[in-house]
């Protein structure tokens, strides 16, 4: 199905949404504790599995899936269930796997996450299976749409996603520029020796960023079921759109990382106009990405590649 | 007489357990009839060029790649999109490895101006756009053969039969691989030692250093980048024959991934390193399928996939010379231990 003009900007801007969202997580991380986590789409995929799991295959409050997946409290508990699977994923992988980590060069940081990813990619391939589609996670009332015009329609779906990318960039910015915490992570960001010289915990304000940034990632992923072909791969390959969202924000800024989501999202979804082909808003995402790379002259940005010499 | 560790050092010794190591190889897989057994010592060699260009790009250069296997995946369709279209293998071989060359030049460029994670998302981006659009959309189903991909009979060499049906050519193509590789492997070692190898070195050390020296970074980075996706190019020529077709799942990102991780598990700086990875690529999943069918059970791939993950990760932490070079460095380690107790005998009596 090829969209309109009007579609195809409201679909862009609901899945530009999720790839806000998507690099805020990955974003907050990398700031804080400098680790470019190439298993931030993953991270989602497998706590977003948890969630597509206790409803479809556990419905402890339903006697059966296709009826836990109509019902608020079967869903709230699953959503539930796989945000506290991803707490624990984000607290594991800081504190058992980088915390011994700090200090090396930022590739390694990095080909330790590839690790990471094959290790959630496998599993959740061995547990949910690996290409076939699964039903997707709604919210019971959310499946209607509102006419904005009679032939445009908006479903809550693509609201929501809208909604909530932009209140917690909003949120997360107010919190790491106003609270007390937040001032603490920006200290560790700017310079962690210092900042434990000042008597900050730098374990925990890194534990902390893991935690947000995998919970962000878990959010994202089951905010999106309902616009992919919800299976294991598709959330994890993800990440391309999300670097190139955090590209656009320089790796730092939390406000450009949004704005760079809703316009990779406007980007990939307008050339479904006119081409029908899955594949091609990845090429849409590296074309950002080498254009970021190769016209932005900030050198913060640049400086990235060029620190993690030694 | 030189000690243990100077006759490893030793030339000479390198070349005779290389070439015992080629023999073996050459053999063992010959005493097996079964063709997936032969077919899958044929996946060893091409898995093992996969990672020797990891070794090239980031062991020799110290250059990030995360889209090995797309160098590889283009060079096979090329090879096959060309016989298809009715030119002899050899030729579209050749061809394939010089697209994949093309290719590694381009994304080399932007890493002229990109190092170690940001040239690591240039990469990733590679990868995905090859794998989920090149090598899968109809726009180019002129070159991927469309949903099924291209279908390759085989191919003849000097009369010599070549396909993935007839065990003795299945052998056939396996011990060309393995000629080959052997090859490939000695240009590599003598390109670590030679002129060119070291600007590669001084450029991985610290490209800053390096052109200070007057290295020039934009020729030699390029020709790494070149060279290391040739070499995958060079295994991928060989895809279609040794599986009679090619499609897009053995070039997938997850495959390049694989690639990357094997090659920093088992030691990014050394070619051996990479034939041992190629061999546990090819035969641990075949291995795992015998395995499942002798207990009953469905063992997984996936399963192979998770312990690499786990023990990539385990050994950045604890060893980050890889498996290949921690254990030399250990054995090393160890002689030159027992040789200063053997050289201070006084000291062990008087205690």
């Amino acid at each position: 199905m090829l969209l309109q003009l009007e579609g195809a900007t409201i679909f862009g801007l609901a899945t530009g949404g999720i790839f806000s969202l998507a690099a805020l997580g990955m974003v907050l991380v990398y700031r804080v504790t400098g680790v470019l986590n190439f298993a931030h789409g993953a991270m989602g995929m497998f706590s977003t599995f948890v969630a597509w799991s206790v409803i479809y295959e556990w419905h402890p409050l339903a006697a059966s899936g296709a009826e836990a997946a109509t019902q608020w409290p079967s869903i709230l508990l699953a959503v539930a269930c796989a945000l506290l699977f991803a707490v624990v994923l984000g607290f594991v992988v800081e504190n058992v796997i980088f915390r011994w980590l700090r200090g090396r060069p930022q590739v390694t940081k990095a080909v330790v996450t590839v690790g990471i990813l094959l290790v959630l990619q496998a599993a959740a391939s061995l547990r949910f299976g690996s290409t076939q589609y699964h039903d997707a996670i709604h919210f019971p009332g959310f499946a209607g749409v509102v006419h904005v015009t009679r032939d445009l329609a908006v479903s809550y779906d693509q609201i929501l996603v809208i909604v909530v990318a932009l209140a917690l960039a909003l949120g997360m910015a107010a919190f790491l520029r106003f609270s007390r915490f937040g001032k603490a992570m920006r200290a560790v960001s700017d310079d962690p020796v210092a900042a434990r010289l000042w008597g900050i915990r730098v374990n925990v304000v890194g534990s902390v960023s893991w935690i947000v940034g995998s919970l962000i990632a878990a959010i994202a992923g089951i905010l999106i079921t309902p616009f992919i072909n919800f299976d294991t791969v598709s959330l994890t390959v993800l990440i391309i759109d999300a670097l190139a969202a955090a590209l656009i924000g320089g790796l730092t800024s939390l406000p450009l990382t949004v704005l760079g989501g809703f316009v990779l999202g406007l980007m990939e979804s307008y050339p479904k106009i006119w081409i029908q082909s899955p594949g091609f808003s990845k090429v849409v995402a590296i074309a950002v990405i080498l254009a970021v790379l190769l016209l932005r002259t900030d050198r913060n940005l640049l400086r990235v590649g060029a620190t993690d010499d030694g | 007489m030189g000690s243990i560790s100077e006759l490893v050092a030793d030339r000479r010794v390198r070349m005779v357990g290389g070439l015992l190591a080629l023999v073996v190889a050459g053999i063992l897989p010959a005493l097996s009839g079964s063709i997936a057994i032969r077919a899958d010592a044929s996946f060893a060699v091409i898995f093992a060029l996969g990672i020797l260009s990891v070794v090239v790009l980031t062991g020799y250069v110290g250059q990030v790649s995360l889209c090995q296997a797309t160098f590889m995946g283009i060079s096979a369709y090329g090879t096959a999109w060309l016989v298809n279209s009715g030119v002899n293998y050899w030729v579209a071989a050749v061809v394939g490895v010089i697209l994949a060359f093309g290719l590694g030049v381009l994304v080399g460029i932007p890493a002229l101006r990109l190092r170690g994670i940001l040239l690591a998302i240039v990469t990733v981006g590679v990868a995905l756009s090859f794998d989920v659009y090149f090598f899968q959309d109809d726009a180019f189903a002129w070159f991927n053969g469309g949903g099924g991909g291209w279908g390759v009979d085989g191919a003849t060499l000097f009369g010599l039969q070549l396909d993935a049906i007839n065990p003795e050519n299945v052998l056939h193509t396996y011990w060309l691989l393995l000629a080959v590789f052997a090859v490939v492997a000695i240009l590599l070692v003598n390109l670590h030692d030679s002129g060119s190898g070291r600007r590669f070195r001084a450029i991985r050390d610290s490209e800053l250093a390096a052109a200070t020296m007057g290295v020039n970074l934009t020729k030699y980075k390029l020709l790494g980048f070149g060279i290391s996706a040739a070499v995958a190019g060079i295994g991928g020529a060989f895809f279609p024959v040794v599986l009679g077709r090619v499609s897009s799942q053995p070039f997938s990102f997850f495959y390049s991934l694989q690639f990357a991780a094997f090659a920093v598990l088992m030691g990014v700086r050394f070619v051996p390193a990479a034939a041992m990875a190629g061999v546990f690529m090819a035969f641990v999943p075949e291995l795992l399928i015998r395995l499942s069918g002798a207990m009953h059970v469905e063992i997984s791939y996936d399963y192979f996939s998770i312990v690499l993950g786990a023990l990539l990760v385990l050994q950045l932490i604890t060893a980050p010379e890889g498996v290949w070079g921690d254990s030399a460095a250990r054995i090393h380690h160890l002689l030159h231990r027992n040789k200063r107790v053997v050289a201070e005998p006084t000291k062990v009596i008087t205690t």
